[in-house]
């Protein structure tokens, strides 16, 4: 996508405003109009005056984060808190066509899903970069784990035949500030890794686990639950091990990987003894 | 740990180290030579990690005192420990020596309390359900398994209430009576404690009551002895029999606790 360091900057702002009026007095899928402007984003163009409102928040971001490196990281920063609104606060905000604002719900949720899609693929199944920890989840998002970990806890509460609301409570409570303690527990063991891509990537790692639950709850036989739900806690665990050992000194190894196990582990003899 | 004294602004005092610990003795006891000063203080009181001994004039130090209670880099310092030194002192525990406290004595870490009581508070969930179900299975073979969840939250009250709120309490008490202790040492000492109780668990699945109540006795006694011993070589005295009697008991009822709750 286009970036406006490559572009000069447009000094005037009636350029915007009329950009503002169309976008406001023109039809919501009219944004075919807007190509025949000048490419240059002309959310770039304002460094001096933040004042045009109506245009969409994370104007604000661009401004400031010129280095184009960080790109992709910063968007996916401002985006991932903002879980209330999924129209217009995308990832592809920087340098995009003024369409993220109109575009169909739809296109925001395909690619927000498509996203899930491409981060379970690199975490949870082989792949060739699994071996590169930086490289595994750079595009890290708190969806998939959100989607996961909600999903566990509402398989477990349905297995359940009592106290639904609290074993819910009691899977969510534990997963969520688990995954924050694990990667604190990393932090202050000296490890390098950074926040938010660790709580994403050990989001991400439930997969099998809920999968394993899944089946755990259509399927009634003790044996079998066993059994699924080791291969599924292997798995998990396998997931989550490159990227937790290489983030430590590697005679803290154990240290970091043991409390991730204990976590898992526990999830997942609660998802076998759950009647 | 040379960054300490390049980052801080007051590193012009290196100089003039008698001067600054008589400036400093308000602020950290840093009278310990085996011991880092910044580990007397918990919550810790710097921004950032600071080398030991290290002065810091003492307006850097109001001014940032309540920093660093909210930076991870400043808790770093408790968290000092290799696998190696973890193990070792885990096996000491077991163990009912006296040099568990001469261990920890240079560089206490809370890593071992921490995962050691979370451990603990799993196993007493998962285990007090596997437990109560054999029992009531021998005694009437009619029971279908249930799986109470109310144990996970009993177990995790317990536990950590108990390694948090009893050395403490036990901080205040010897403070008041004169001891300068660290409060970061005796969380240490009470978590490795409890790391006995974690094969006990394993064994307290048998449904065999008299065996059941054979172990937890040895066990609680074996834990209280650790408490006591560490205790008296925290203190270096033994004026205070009543504190370390009132330790003695408290470990025992945490133990009777966990056998009359979980495994009933």
């Amino acid at each position: 996508m286009s970036h406006g360091d490559t572009i000069p900057l447009h000094p005037s702002s009636q350029s915007d405003i009329d950009e503002i009026e169309n976008l406001i007095n023109a039809d919501v899928h009219s944004a075919t109009v807007l190509p025949a402007r000048p490419p240059s984003p002309p959310r770039v163009s304002i460094p001096i005056s933040h004042s045009p409102s109506p245009l969409p928040p994370y104007q604000k971001v661009t401004p400031s984060a010129s280095p184009p490196p960080v790109v992709p990281a910063v968007p996916a920063a401002a985006a991932a808190p903002a879980g209330s609104s999924r129209i217009g606060i995308s990832s592809d905000a920087f340098g995009s066509s003024p369409d993220t604002l109109t575009e169909p719900v739809w296109d925001t949720v395909k690619r927000d899903l498509a996203r899930i899609v491409s981060n379970l693929k690199l975490v949870v199944f082989p792949n060739p970069y699994r071996e590169d920890p930086g490289r595994a989840l750079r595009d890290w998002d708190l969806w998939g784990p959100f989607f996961f970990i909600v999903f566990l806890g509402l398989t477990l509460s349905w297995s359940a035949s009592a106290k639904k609301s609290e074993v819910f409570a009691v899977a969510f409570a534990i997963l969520a500030a688990g995954a924050i303690i694990l990667t604190l527990n990393v932090l202050l063991l000296g490890g390098h890794i950074i926040f938010f891509q660790s709580l994403s990537l050990l989001g991400y790692c439930l997969f099998p686990l809920a999968i394993g639950a899944l089946i755990c709850m259509l399927e009634g036989n003790v044996i079998i639950k066993i059994v699924v739900v080791s291969v599924t806690l292997a798995w998990s665990c396998w997931a989550a091990y490159p990227f937790m050992s290489a983030a430590v000194n590697p005679r803290r190894k154990a240290l970091a990987l043991y409390p991730v196990f204990l976590m898992y582990i526990s999830v997942a003899f609660f998802i076998i003894a759950i009647d | 740990m040379e960054e300490g004294y390049t980052s801080l602004p007051a590193s012009h005092l290196l100089g003039s180290v008698p001067a600054v610990i008589a400036e400093d003795k308000t602020t950290s006891v840093a009278s310990e030579a085996a011991s880092s000063a910044n580990l007397h203080l918990f919550p810790p009181s710097n921004g950032g990690y600071r080398a030991p001994g290290t002065p810091s004039g003492a307006d850097e130090q109001t001014t940032s005192s309540w920093q660093g209670v909210f930076s991870i880099s400043s808790y770093s310092s408790y968290f000092n420990v290799d696998t190696d030194v973890v193990v070792e002192r885990i096996i000491s525990s077991v163990y009912p020596m006296n040099d568990f406290y001469r261990k920890i004595d240079g560089n206490p870490d809370l890593y071992g309390p921490i995962w050691i009581s979370a451990t603990l508070m799993f196993m007493l969930a998962a285990l007090g359900n596997v437990g109560t179900y054999v029992m009531e299975k021998r005694n009437d073979s009619s029971t279908t398994w249930t799986f109470d969840v109310n144990y996970v939250e009993w177990s995790a009250c317990a536990i950590f209430g108990y390694v948090l709120a009893v050395p403490a309490a036990f901080y205040f008490l010897l403070q008041y009576f004169g001891f300068r202790t660290s409060l970061v040492r005796l969380w240490c000492m009470w978590g490795y404690s409890l790391f006995i109780f974690m094969p006990i668990c394993m064994l307290l699945v048998v449904p065999v009551e008299l065996f059941r109540w054979i172990i937890i006795i040895l066990a609680g006694t074996a834990s209280s002895w650790f408490i006591a011993m560490n205790l008296k070589a925290c203190t270096q005295s033994s004026d205070l029999m009543i504190l370390i009697v009132g330790a003695m008991v408290l470990q025992f009822a945490l133990a009777l606790f966990i056998k009359m709750f979980f495994f009933p």
